[in-house]
């Protein structure tokens, strides 16, 4: 493994994804802001916001430094040059995931800090929740990006996602613990929001083995 | 090729395959064997879907054989392994840049990661080229895209370049450019060139040692003045009823009425003879140009596979 070349794939691909990794964080940051505003319809849509600055930033993300790879045939560049397949597949993962991790972590940090300053200290415990969600989603689509290398399979993982994000917010919101939890002024951790969180950190980290894996393990680089 | 340079044992080899396959689909690359000595341009030439890029990109370690052995600069290539590629420069045709960012600041990503780089000599070949650093890739012509990938590989001095149809779609200016520049290399002789292409006059201008290949097979290898010595068309006439000698070598590539019209892979003096008592009468015997004898090549590998 080589560290040098693993930290100038990194901050080419940072370089490369500048633009919309500042579009994202911009609009993550102004959807955020919304929803902190004392008023129902404009919390609600930024809300909405907020989760398609998530999807939007994560299939855009993948588009831009994973796939366009293969579709603009760059890939052919830049393993070229001396580079293994080991320093490649740790470099573009770990940007991935970090470019993405960016405007998530503003969003859900900003989210977080102004429900509770906001005094709804009941409500911050869907939030991890509903992150990791949108979080898992933007694992599998970039674990399907690696082993698919298409544009079309990605983007069907991310529709799935979406649909599901939907169902997952619904049985959330009725579940009677959580609605309890979310009317309360005390912020405690119900059992099942605890488990969902389980579930969803294990499902990004099999998700990130899976892609780590199969990436590592192709015999032919182009 | 391999037949030529295994001759000479006291020759370097720059890089060497051998046995080497590779399956797809819809193609094979079967059994290729091939040296290539240190210090010389050495042609690759095949039609489309040969088998030439399969054949670099596995010497490149892009690829991956199913069987066979590849070294090059006398370290074992495979897709796992880095260290190899650090001497060694690949293009190819297929290859495109980042649209979006300028030919300086591909420069400074490549150099990042080539401590050989040569600033001085970037600086000559951006000038050479007509190129300008802060211009975006996206904006450049086929020419200049050419050009400045191959600014990126030569401003690191590689030992061993392989360039995988370099002037395809070339305008002749450009193309005069480049062979100059890689004419330029040749000179220094501790570098090596594998050049591809389904141009036989580009291979021909700067070439050694050439190798043709077809479907996946290399069909012939040699020196590139042993080629044109050694094949010649003979144009004769032949009586009624004649039929061709059983001959190495000898292949009929047309006839009209009693004038035929022969290649032959392997002319020696007594050629000539050993074909009048056959009952002809030799016309002329000939010289082939690169092209007539790569495409007689082709046309015999195809004949021998089917029979």
């Amino acid at each position: 493994m080589n560290l040098q070349a693993i930290r100038i794939l990194f901050l080419k691909d940072l370089f490369l994804s500048r633009r919309p990794l500042f579009a994202y964080f911009v609009a993550g940051m102004a959807a955020s802001a919304l929803v902190c505003v004392p008023n129902t319809t404009l919390t609600f849509i930024g809300f909405i916001l907020v989760v398609t600055v998530a999807i939007a930033a994560g299939i855009h993300l993948i588009g831009t430094l994973m796939l366009s790879e293969f579709t603009d045939q760059t890939r052919l560049f830049v393993m070229s040059l001396p580079i293994s397949l080991l320093d490649y597949s740790i470099g573009k993962i770990s940007v991935v995931l970090t470019t993405y991790l960016i405007p998530w972590t503003s969003m859900f940090a900003c989210l977080v800090i102004a429900t509770y300053v906001l005094g709804k200290p009941g409500n911050v415990v869907v939030l991890p929740a509903i992150f990791l969600f949108l979080l898992c989603g933007f694992m599998l689509q970039l674990m399907t990006a690696v082993i698919s290398e298409s544009v079309g399979w990605t983007i069907c993982v991310m529709v799935a996602g979406n649909v599901g994000l939907n169902v997952f917010m619904m049985k959330l919101f009725a579940n009677a613990e959580v609605a309890a939890t979310i009317k309360s002024d005390v912020l405690s951790w119900p059992l099942v929001i605890l488990q969902i969180i389980s579930v969803e950190l294990l499902i990004i980290a099999l998700a990130l083995v899976a892609a780590f894996l199969f990436q590592t393990r192709q015999r032919d680089l182009v | 090729m391999k037949k030529e340079l295994d001759s000479s044992t006291a020759t370097e080899l720059a890089a060497s395959m051998e046995g080497v396959s590779k399956s797809y689909k819809h193609f094979k690359l079967r059994s290729i064997d091939f040296s290539l000595e240190k210090g010389t341009v050495a042609g690759l030439i095949g039609p489309n879907g040969a088998g030439k890029s399969t054949t670099m990109r596995i010497l490149m370690g892009l690829v991956q054989p199913d069987e066979g052995t590849v070294s090059a600069l006398g370290k074992s290539i495979s897709s796992s392994e880095a260290s190899s590629k650090q001497d060694i420069g690949y293009f190819s045709d297929d290859m495109r840049l980042y649209k979006p960012e300028s030919i300086g600041w591909h420069m400074q990503f490549v150099r990042s990661l080539y401590p050989s780089w040569d600033d001085g000599y970037a600086a000559q070949l951006l000038d050479r080229f007509g190129l300008i650093a802060h211009q975006i890739v996206k904006g450049l012509s086929h020419g200049q895209r050419v050009k400045a990938m191959l600014l990126l590989i030569l401003a690191r001095r590689p030992k061993l370049l392989i360039l995988d149809e370099p002037t395809n779609g070339l305008d002749p200016v450009a193309k005069h450019e480049i062979l100059t520049e890689l004419m330029r290399i040749v000179e220094d002789d501790s570098r090596t060139i594998l050049y591809s292409s389904h141009n036989t006059q580009d291979v021909e201008q700067i070439s050694d040692s050439i190798t043709f290949i077809d479907r996946g097979r290399v069909i012939a290898s040699s020196n590139r003045d042993e080629f044109v010595e050694r094949w010649k068309r003979i144009r004769i006439h032949a009586p009624d009823g004649w039929k061709t000698p059983s001959m190495e070598g000898l292949r009929l590539e047309s006839s009209h009425r009693n004038l035929h019209v022969l290649s032959l892979s392997n002319f020696h003096e007594q050629v000539p003879n050993q074909l009048q008592q056959s009952g002809i009468v030799i016309e002329a015997v000939e010289s082939m140009t690169l092209e007539e004898i790569f495409v007689s090549s082709v046309m015999r590998g195809r004949e021998e596979i089917q029979s």
